[in-house]
């Protein structure tokens, strides 16, 4: 019945085409000239475009495609970042910007898709004064821009961009990130929580459903197994990102009688869940692990004793941190203009423009004054080893970022009106990442008991000791 | 004249990035999207919103990707097999969803296009979630060239596309099959008395109309280098329809000149300020309130008046 349908349809669509057959068009001489005149007209607006500019001539401002979400949900991480952009561009422009020469950002925003960021980054490398990329927050525009970054040849630094899968093919020429990874990151947690309760049991884990939920969750649980093979993980839940409503996942929680909650849900998630989930005691009845809870700790009252951290150094007030006047100015700084303290998002974002400052201060010290090319700068980023504001980032052969992993514990002190993060430990960067080129998952499940004894303990990382 | 228009606006497209290279993405992108509402603009024609075209576009970006995957690598296999697999989900959606009509319509086609995506973003194995999955840079007709080469024959290649399937369906929607369409809008019940399957007709549009989101999908897959699964999300396919609509649902050109319009309209307005979104969404309303035959319309009304 269908089939003879469907062919009787296209049989009367043919038969209507036999008349159709007609050429007799016609094409006026005068009409022909407008279209040859426009051409032409575009060609030489084209060849004048196109012209080079000379990128050794010292320009007259530093171009910077900065790329984080300014709007939607993810904003709430992306906007700490924006503000620690615009901060820390006014300090290196108070010093007299980069080699003299002040630097001036455009900002990019992810929330308008992998389509319409490509779209900029390609527009903003067509300009020649836009010598490195800061980009980007997502893991998902990350991977985008991967490739693109390749082709254009030009310097890009992930300020955050988390995600294993990055440099893990170890052929990236011009993809930096002086930052950690979802590897050492998670572990860290893994490590931490073994050495704080020994006689954990069983785990449940309530992350956001992206990429970024589900890798934080499959790293987590191979450490933990690696670790302590008789751990057993009792519910894994993957709630939808930006959901409002935590009361079903916290019911399940706290039916399973999990010893440990695991969390990497952030911005305005955790803020909810953390609001849902104090008044029904799932903070008292399991041991919570917010890895993103540094981020919430100003907005929301955490309870005493969950497990914290900033997924790499960047704590404005770790040992280091408090050290370095450089940081603490910053810290007072961003207050007082944002009305309140930078969160670790604002770091790894002030630490990656002080990356692309040093990488322009090599090059220039290598090429012998010159104004860098966007080659130089690569090569001045390769095998890196910078002082950032919160400890040292390191590059290593394969692009990927050595940094220090920062957990602690959330304590109530009397210096801030919020809890802050004590017992702290500081894992040294490269301990906690496999080898360049090594597959990530693989390594984790070589691990062994040992591993972790040879490492820091919880309260070792002290201020006035370092 | 309508002849001499066309091919100016061609020309005036194909030199466009010479003069601004970067632009060349921004227009590639905006011809895929040209194809996709122009795959939603012929089922407005028989009064059926769709709610859910993304779906098409993605099943062919995602197709794409997996067939580059199995060892695919030629341009003009991997975009008639991608276009295929959009035409067949359109087929087997189709055969049950054009028996409904208008918010019925609407409504589960925007259910099915979430379905869609959601097992996009879950299947985290098979799809990569929300990371998604890579598009490697196909050899073209045995020829690997070098990514920017690669982009410059994507882009002419899209804008031949575009007139030449352009012509097709300008054609398609001439036929009887194509009127047919716009009886069904007037009066459904006329056409199965006079003989002609409603089921059938509408089928066929919902197959080519598929096809054509399709292939817009696949050309985005090339240009982008990467499938996620926001590419089938309802507001994908919210901007589909809004394209359509913006660009004027009279003729072909129409889809492509919104197309063209709202990407450029983005492109200008992120370079500008924070509030993008405002400015595209008052530009919208813009053009809604004030020119309600769309853009195209503008250049249809002036030639009807002149003799």
């Amino acid at each position: 019945m269908a089939f003879k349908n469907i062919s009787l349809a296209f049989a009367r669509c043919l038969s209507s085409l036999q008349p159709r057959f007609r050429f007799d068009w016609e094409w006026p001489q005068a009409n022909l000239r407008v279209v040859v005149d426009g051409l032409a007209g575009a060609l030489v607006i084209g060849v004048v475009a196109a012209t080079p500019v000379a990128a050794q001539d010292k320009p007259n401002s530093v171009g910077l495609g900065v790329f984080t979400f300014t709007s939607g949900p993810a904003a709430a991480y992306g906007m700490p970042g924006k503000n620690a952009a615009d901060l820390m561009i006014d300090e290196i422009n108070a010093k007299g910007g980069i080699g003299g020469v002040p630097v001036a950002a455009t900002f990019v925003d992810e929330a308008q898709g992998a389509q319409g960021v490509i779209a900029e980054y390609r527009r903003l490398a067509g300009d020649a004064k836009n010598q490195v990329m800061v980009a980007a927050l997502s893991s998902a525009t990350c991977l985008a821009l991967a490739p693109i970054a390749e082709q254009l040849e030009v310097p890009t630094v992930g300020w955050n961009c988390d995600t294993h899968q990055l440099l893990m093919d170890g052929k990236s020429k011009y993809v930096f990130r002086p930052n950690g990874n979802t590897v050492p990151e998670f572990i860290a947690y893994a490590i931490y929580l073994l050495d704080r309760k020994p006689d954990v049991k069983t785990v449940a884990i309530i992350n956001p459903d992206y990429a970024f939920g589900h890798d934080a969750a499959k790293i987590f649980t191979a450490a933990l197994k690696a670790l302590k093979p008789d751990i057993e993980v009792v519910a894994e839940l993957y709630p939808k990102l930006g959901s409002p409503n935590y009361q079903t996942e916290i019911s399940r929680l706290t039916t399973a009688r999990p010893d440990v909650v695991f969390s990497n849900l952030w911005g305005a998630d955790l803020e909810n869940f953390v609001r849902q989930a104090t008044p029904r005691g799932l903070f008292t009845s399991s041991q919570a692990v917010l890895a993103l809870g540094e981020t919430v700790l100003q907005r929301v009252p955490l309870p005493d004793g969950v497990i914290v951290g900033v997924l790499g150094d960047g704590w404005w007030m770790s040992p280091d941190a408090k050290a370095n006047p450089e940081t603490v100015k910053f810290a007072e700084a961003y207050k007082s203009r944002f009305g309140e303290y930078p969160v670790f998002p604002s770091i790894k974002m002030a630490n990656a423009l002080i990356y692309v400052k040093a990488a322009y201060e090599v090059a220039m010290q290598k090429n012998g004054g010159k104004w860098p090319t966007r080659a130089e700068l690569a090569a001045a980023m390769k095998g890196s080893k910078v002082a950032t504001l919160t400890g040292i980032t390191q590059t290593r052969a394969d692009n990927d970022g050595l940094v220090d992993q920062i957990v602690g514990v959330t304590v109530k002190t009397s210096a801030q009106p919020f809890p802050v993060i004590g017992d702290m430990v500081r894992y040294k960067g490269d301990s906690l990442m496999p080898l360049a080129g090594q597959d990530p998952l693989a390594w984790i499940s070589t691990l062994k008991p040992e591993f972790a004894k040879s490492l820091p303990k919880p309260g070792s990382y002290k201020i006035g000791e370092r | 004249m309508r002849i001499i228009l066309t091919a100016a606006a061609v020309l005036t497209l194909a030199v466009l990035p010479v003069a601004a290279p970067w632009l060349q993405f921004v227009l590639t992108l905006a011809i895929a999207k040209g194809f996709a509402a122009l795959g939603v603009a012929v089922l407005l024609r028989a009064g059926l919103i769709s709610i859910g075209h993304a779906m098409f576009f993605a099943a062919s970006a995602y197709g794409v990707a997996f067939l580059a995957h199995a060892g695919i690598n030629d341009l003009g296999l991997l975009l008639v097999l991608s276009v295929l697999v959009a035409a067949l989900t359109g087929a087997i959606a189709g055969a049950f969803l054009v028996r409904y009509r208008a918010i019925f319509f609407a409504m589960l086609n925007l259910a099915v296009s979430m379905v869609f995506y959601a097992l996009c973003a879950k299947l985290y194995g098979v799809t990569g979630g929300t990371d998604g999955m890579p598009v490697p840079i196909p050899a073209v007709f045995g020829v690997v060239f070098a990514e920017p080469v690669f982009k410059s024959v994507l882009f002419y290649l899209s804008l031949a596309l575009m007139v030449l399937v352009g012509l097709a369906v300008q054609r398609y929607l001439d036929s009887p099959l194509g009127h047919a369409l716009s009886a069904v809008h007037t009066n459904e019940i006329r056409l199965e008395y006079l003989g002609i399957p409603v089921w059938a007709v509408l089928l066929i549009a919902y197959v080519i109309s598929a096809a054509l989101a399709g292939l817009g999908g696949a050309i985005s897959a090339f240009a982008i280098g990467r499938v996620v699964p926001d590419f089938a999300f309802w507001t994908a396919s919210g901007h589909l329809v809004l394209i359509a609509v913006l660009g004027g649902i009279g003729g072909v050109p129409g889809a492509f000149i919104g197309a063209l319009f709202l990407e450029l309209l983005h492109s200008a307005a992120v370079t500008v300020t924070d509030a993008w979104n405002l400015i595209v969404g008052m530009a919208l309303i813009i053009v809604i309130m004030f020119m309600p035959q769309g853009i195209y319309g503008l250049f249809a009304r002036k030639e009807a008046s002149s003799p």
